[in-house]
């Protein structure tokens, strides 16, 4: 009995091990299967999913005209977030991650909250009906076993790929998304698409985990122009043998190949050849046999550690999270300096070591509106000494443009940027101040108008709604160096604290908190006058300059205390003595 | 174990408090507290404290033993002296650190839901007393479901177009705009919001937007476009109607509140 019982015991124990190990494998690698699809699942998208991805799921809801990146179409199972390889349909648990995720900086938000995870994959399964390839579909998963740890002699390689690939070309030469053909980039139905800046990791659509970001470039981003990096090698070929025929067929375009040459380029085209068939059985999803297999991931092997070498580079760019807005802790505090105020190049700019951040959004309270802005913050560090404040501000933009007219509206269109300031400081909080867009009627605000075509020029103008902007007729002097570089713009601005048109400009006044608000136009996204980028309120303090008596009073409470002690003890001990 | 003394007790109760204060309600429950409130606060710890050890003689004496023999006794002395050094130090530094310290942000008040006017108006129409309006297409949830359907969904379109943007596409104010407003957008999830206002308050608040609010609500501060501008009257009524129905919550109504 006893015996009996130990070995149905050692049984399930085996076949619980055994279990626990073939179950990883299975459920693991695809992740969990989606139920059938369901009434309950399609109720559940038409409520919560259709207003932007249509109800027959091709992404044309109500609210899609005014999204970018647009809601996705369904209908054609191109999907962007996936872990698995190129031209492969998503795994069920992938369309599970994204919903329960979202997709940082679209409009996609994480369902996870909102919904149960039965309700997410009831979601699933009705996604799915919207495209019949799915049915009997098993796509291949990347695999991430490979990972090459970050170091900085990874980042180094890294960086070296990222320039040698053509990632410049679109995500420009330091990943602002800043690149040559950027401003020319559709996606597969047409619509306008950015490279993403890279040194947002916030906003990367499937988050900005190594393993995530490898997984981009191994399987691409469907639908859009970001390809597989596989297809930008040529697969069969080592480096050498790729640079060479490179080589050859340079050398054939102008002056011929000698016949030496031309067996080496047959050769080399052969291997090419033989490989394209091994890629063409892996995309109709047959059987590789063992030797085509084994010279498959030969060729990838080296592909995919170049791309965790990258995956290590573009992380090393900039931080996960999205930097704190500049209030509380946070808030610009302009330093002072005795003597001479930093130019715009100076050194002295990193002494002050965190730039203050100041988040952007579009402008939709009036119309014409803006509802996907490109410009998304701007960040300032500032100076002051006795009579001068100076400020750089810094913001991302993927492309300089100058004076233009634009295709769509007519109008003539440009990089600009506006920092706003009150006229009147108010006393308390409670004290009105203007408007955050432009000030009102009762309470104008102060601003200075910076524009791409004149660099230097800093205009000062006085406004009192949205569209009442004026050139001030009295115009003090400022001094001011704008200059893009690398998809970002900087901007230096110089000014004495106090002017004589009192009643129109804004004064500095050490230790005062003085409120400040930005526009931003980015010529390229057709923004000019309401459509643009704003910020609301935020403010800034000239931080005051310690006062010395913090040496003297100190010491002094101090000798104080030792004084009252002593008189204490005294008065103790005479007590106790009589 | 030694019992503890009635002056280690009171300065253990007194230490507690004030890292309550400090850094429980200000860490923790992230309410801001004003440092002038946490010494106000403390002042009237120490006052208790001092009251409840001096209402009896031997209480006070009691208290008071350990100061004495600190200060007095000759076998404390190293304790007097360590004593003698500490407490001016720690006053330098005090003192010190706040004739340093940076001017600190003005705190932000403003009165989240204020009161809304008498009269509730659409553009320059006026559509009745604000505690008394309905929403006019209420009634057809009962009367006639198929219409209050086609009003839900129209003002399901409206916020599509207009309001998630900020207001979140699960209307929980976290849309991909919301993290650039101080005061940040209303959140209908929160059992809070729909429930305790009735349709027509909200009517004034979509209508009139930011820029409506009295002072007290900062109303230079909200984003809120002033909506009877761009939508019309019918439209703020649906939409309103798209909120309770999807959140699941239903608007305070004039009933209720006369009760």
């Amino acid at each position: 009995m006893k015996n009996q019982s130990y070995n149905t015991m050692l049984i399930s124990v085996a076949g619980l091990i055994l279990l626990l190990a073939v179950f990883p494998i299975t459920v693991l690698a695809q992740g969990k299967q989606a139920p059938a699809a369901s009434e309950e699942g399609k109720a559940l998208y038409d409520d919560k999913c259709a207003h932007c991805h249509g109800i027959e799921g091709a992404g044309d809801g109500s609210a899609a005209e005014n999204l970018l990146p647009r809601p996705r179409d369904f209908t054609r199972g191109l999907y962007k977030i996936r872990s698995t390889e190129s031209a492969q349909l998503p795994t069920d648990q992938d369309l599970f991650d994204i919903i329960s995720n979202g997709m940082p900086g679209s409009s996609m938000p994480a369902w996870s909250e909102l919904l149960s995870e039965d309700q997410r994959w009831q979601l699933v399964a009705h996604i799915k009906t919207f495209y019949d390839g799915f049915e009997g579909a098993s796509p291949r998963l990347i695999d991430v076993s490979g990972k090459v740890p970050y170091s900085e002699e990874s980042v180094a390689q890294g960086k070296e790929f990222y320039t040698n690939l053509g990632c410049v070309d679109c995500h420009g030469v330091v990943g602002r998304g800043d690149g040559t053909s950027a401003p020319d980039l559709t996606d597969e139905w047409g619509f306008r698409t950015w490279p993403a800046n890279l040194w947002e990791q916030w906003n990367y659509r499937g988050g900005s985990t190594t393993e995530d970001i490898f997984k981009r470039f191994i399987g691409g981003i469907a639908g859009s122009p970001m390809p597989s990096f596989i297809s930008s090698f040529r697969l069969g070929l080592t480096d050498e043998e790729s640079a060479r025929m490179n080589e050859l067929e340079l050398k054939m375009d102008n002056d011929g190949l000698s016949e030496a040459e031309e067996e080496e380029y047959a050769e080399l085209e052969e291997k090419l050849f033989m490989f394209e068939d091994i890629m063409l059985k892996v995309e109709e999803g047959e059987e590789l046999e063992p030797d085509e297999q084994t010279k498959l991931d030969t060729a990838l092997k080296p592909i995919f550690e170049k791309s965790w070498h990258l995956a290590n580079y573009v992380k090393s760019l900039g931080p996960e999270e999205r930097p704190q807005a500049a209030v509380g802790d946070k808030v610009l505090r302009s330093q002072y300096r005795a003597g001479a105020l930093p130019g715009m190049n100076d050194e002295a700019w990193n002494e002050i070591e965190e730039t203050s951040y100041f988040p952007l959004v579009g402008q939709i309270v009036i119309d014409p509106r803006q509802f996907n802005p490109s410009i998304d913050s701007v960040m300032a560090k500032s100076f002051y000494n006795d009579n001068e404040i100076a400020f750089r501000f810094t913001w991302d933009d993927r492309t300089k443009t100058l004076p233009q007219t634009d295709d769509e509206t007519g109008e003539t269109v440009e990089d600009a940027l506006a920092i706003q300031f009150p006229v009147k400081i108010s006393e308390g909080p409670t004290d009105p101040k203007p408007y955050f867009i432009y000030g009102d009627r009762n309470r104008p605000v102060y601003l200075w108008s910076w524009k791409v075509a004149e660099p230097t020029t800093v205009t000062e103008m006085t406004a009192k709604g949205i569209n009442t902007a004026t050139v001030q007729s009295d115009q003090s002097p400022i001094q001011a160096e704008g200059v893009y570089k690398d998809g970002q713009y900087q901007l230096w601005i110089k000014r004495s604290l106090t002017t004589d048109d009192k009643r129109n400009d804004v004064q500095f006044t050490p230790g005062v908190f003085i409120p400040i608000a930005f526009s931003a136009w980015d010529g390229s996204n057709g923004e000019v006058k309401t459509k643009r980028a704003i910020s609301t309120w935020y403010t800034f303090v000239l931080d005051p300059v310690p006062s010395n008596k913090r040496f003297v009073y100190p010491p002094l409470i101090a000798l104080i205390s030792v004084g009252l002690l002593f008189g204490l003890r005294n008065s103790v001990r005479r007590r106790q003595n009589t | 174990m030694q019992k503890l003394s009635l002056f280690t007790k009171c300065l253990i109760i007194f230490v507690v408090l004030w890292l309550f204060l400090r850094f429980f309600i200000g860490g923790v429950w992230s309410v801001p507290l004003p440092v002038s409130v946490i010494s106000m606060y403390l002042g009237l710890i120490l006052l208790a404290i001092l009251v409840h050890v001096s209402v009896e003689d031997d209480r006070f004496r009691e208290f008071l033993r350990p100061i004495k023999e600190t200060l007095a006794d000759d076998n404390r002395r190293t304790r007097c002296t360590v004593l003698f050094v500490l407490i001016p130090l720690v006053m330098l530094g005090l003192t010190f650190s706040e004739m340093s310290t940076k001017a600190d942000p003005p705190a932000a008040l403003r009165t989240a839901h204020p009161a809304p006017p008498d009269e509730l108006t659409y553009r320059e129409k006026v559509i009745g007393p604000t505690q008394q309006v309905e929403n006019p297409f209420r009634h057809l949830e009962k009367d006639d479901k198929e219409a209050f359907k086609a009003h839900v969904e129209n003002g399901r379109r409206v916020y599509y177009q207009n309001c998630f943007y900020c207001h979140g596409d699960d209307l929980d104010g976290e849309g991909h705009f919301a993290h650039g407003f101080n005061p940040p957008p209303a959140n209908f999830q929160d059992p809070g919001i729909i429930p305790n206002f009735q349709e027509s308050f909200f009517f004034w608040r979509i209508s009139k937007g930011g820029p409506g609010l009295p002072p007290a609500a900062t109303p230079w501060d909200s984003a809120m476009p002033v909506w009877e501008d761009h939508l019309t009257e019918e439209e703020i009524w649906d939409v309103i109607l798209f909120l309770s129905e999807y959140t699941g919550y239903r608007p305070r109504t004039f009933g209720e509140a006369a009760h």
